[in-house]
């Protein structure tokens, strides 16, 4: 009699058991499928996919070249506050009587820039194009700017011409330009510093 | 105590040529970081910015008059200059004596025809923290430094022409 007990026992766990499996199987089988239908899908989807990441993408480089712009800006400005900034500019009208090599410029006696310029860039600047040299800081009051030109005058001679400007410098930036240009009355280069307005 | 000195010494012995050989590998701090522009006079009078030069794989390499390996090592760099120019690469010659004109007569000498650029005031020497003679540092064409040797060694020659034509290749 225990026998055929157990033996009827086990044959309901095994029974247990089965329909276990076969929910189990039963749950897992739809989510297979839903699974199996999402790989599907996204196989179909697949250039879909790809075009919306690479938008994506664009969109994250675009935003971190506006955010390097922004702190450009940023740093310029808490570097070189308005109120205490100055910068110098060269421009340059010349065609026969001057070839520019280097600028030197001195504020107040003390060496601020010099700046060696590229066949290049002195092809920028006879076409128009205005070079910032310098920029810094100054406290309100007067100045004194010396600027050194170096380069070739005629008849490719070695020249070397200064020019000078004491300047006043107030609330505000202040912005000065030095131009060079031909002056064909004395066949000479002629050296010039203006303030903008 | 004895086997310490020993060990010590083991250690020395290992280390001291490190010191004194000059490194192949990119020790500098230089390696993966953008070249640091410059601006120089060069011997024929022009004046020359490395910036200009991006889109190029340029080697700069920084020389003296008394540097006995840098007169060993200019002629193979100029033959390297004469082989690739054509294909996009440029090599810039630094000279940091004080005075330009040995320079120069040393330059004729060798019969260099890569350009020859005098750093006088030692700013770009200091630029590229050159410690030992010579130096020569290779840029990729993004301006990127890639590669830096310390010293020259009969050698060098062709890690450069290897460094040289895989940059090219990029």
């Amino acid at each position: 009699m225990s026998v055929k007990r157990s033996f009827g026992f086990a044959i309901f766990c095994a029974s247990l058991i089965f329909a276990n499996a076969a929910a189990f199987a039963q749950q897992v089988g739809p989510a297979a499928s839903a699974a199996s239908a999402g790989a599907i899908d996204g196989a179909a989807a697949g250039p879909g996919e790809f075009r919306s990441l690479d938008e994506e993408v664009q969109s994250l480089k675009e935003e971190v070249l506006a955010l390097n712009r922004d702190l450009f800006l940023l740093e310029e400005e808490l570097l070189f506050p308005a109120n205490s900034q100055v910068a110098f500019f060269i421009s340059m009208d010349v065609g026969e009587y001057f070839e520019l090599d280097s600028v030197n410029l001195k504020i107040d006696g003390k060496e601020v820039a010099n700046y060696l310029y590229t066949e290049r860039e002195l092809g920028a600047l006879l076409r128009g194009g205005v070079h910032r040299v310098h920029m810094g800081n100054l406290k309100v009051g007067d100045h004194e700017l010396v600027a050194i030109f170096t380069g070739h005058g005629p008849n490719v001679r070695e020249y070397r011409r200064g020019a000078t400007m004491s300047f006043n410098k107030g609330i505000g930036a202040k912005y000065l330009e030095l131009e060079i240009t031909d002056r064909a009355s004395k066949q000479q280069p002629e050296f010039a510093i203006k303030e903008w307005e | 105590m004895k086997r310490m000195k020993v060990v010590l010494l083991g250690v020395l012995l290992v280390a001291m040529p490190g010191f004194f050989a000059g490194g192949s590998f990119a020790s500098s701090g230089l390696a993966g970081q953008e070249a640091p522009d410059f601006v120089l006079k060069s011997a024929s009078g022009a004046n020359m910015r490395l910036s200009e030069y991006r889109g190029n794989v340029v080697m700069i390499n920084f020389w003296a008059t008394w540097c006995g390996p840098c007169r060993q090592e200019m002629p193979l760099l100029d033959d390297l200059y004469s082989r690739y120019e054509r294909v996009g690469f440029s090599l810039l010659g630094v000279n940091i004596d004080d005075d330009s004109s040995r320079a120069m007569e040393m330059a004729e000498e060798l019969g260099v025809s890569f350009p020859v650029l005098f750093d006088e005031r030692k700013e770009v020497s200091k630029l590229y923290q050159v410690e030992a003679m010579p130096v020569t540092v290779l840029v990729d064409r993004e301006g990127k430094v890639r590669h830096v040797h310390l010293g020259y060694k009969p050698g060098y020659e062709e890690k450069y022409l290897t460094e040289i034509r895989s940059l090219l290749r990029e």
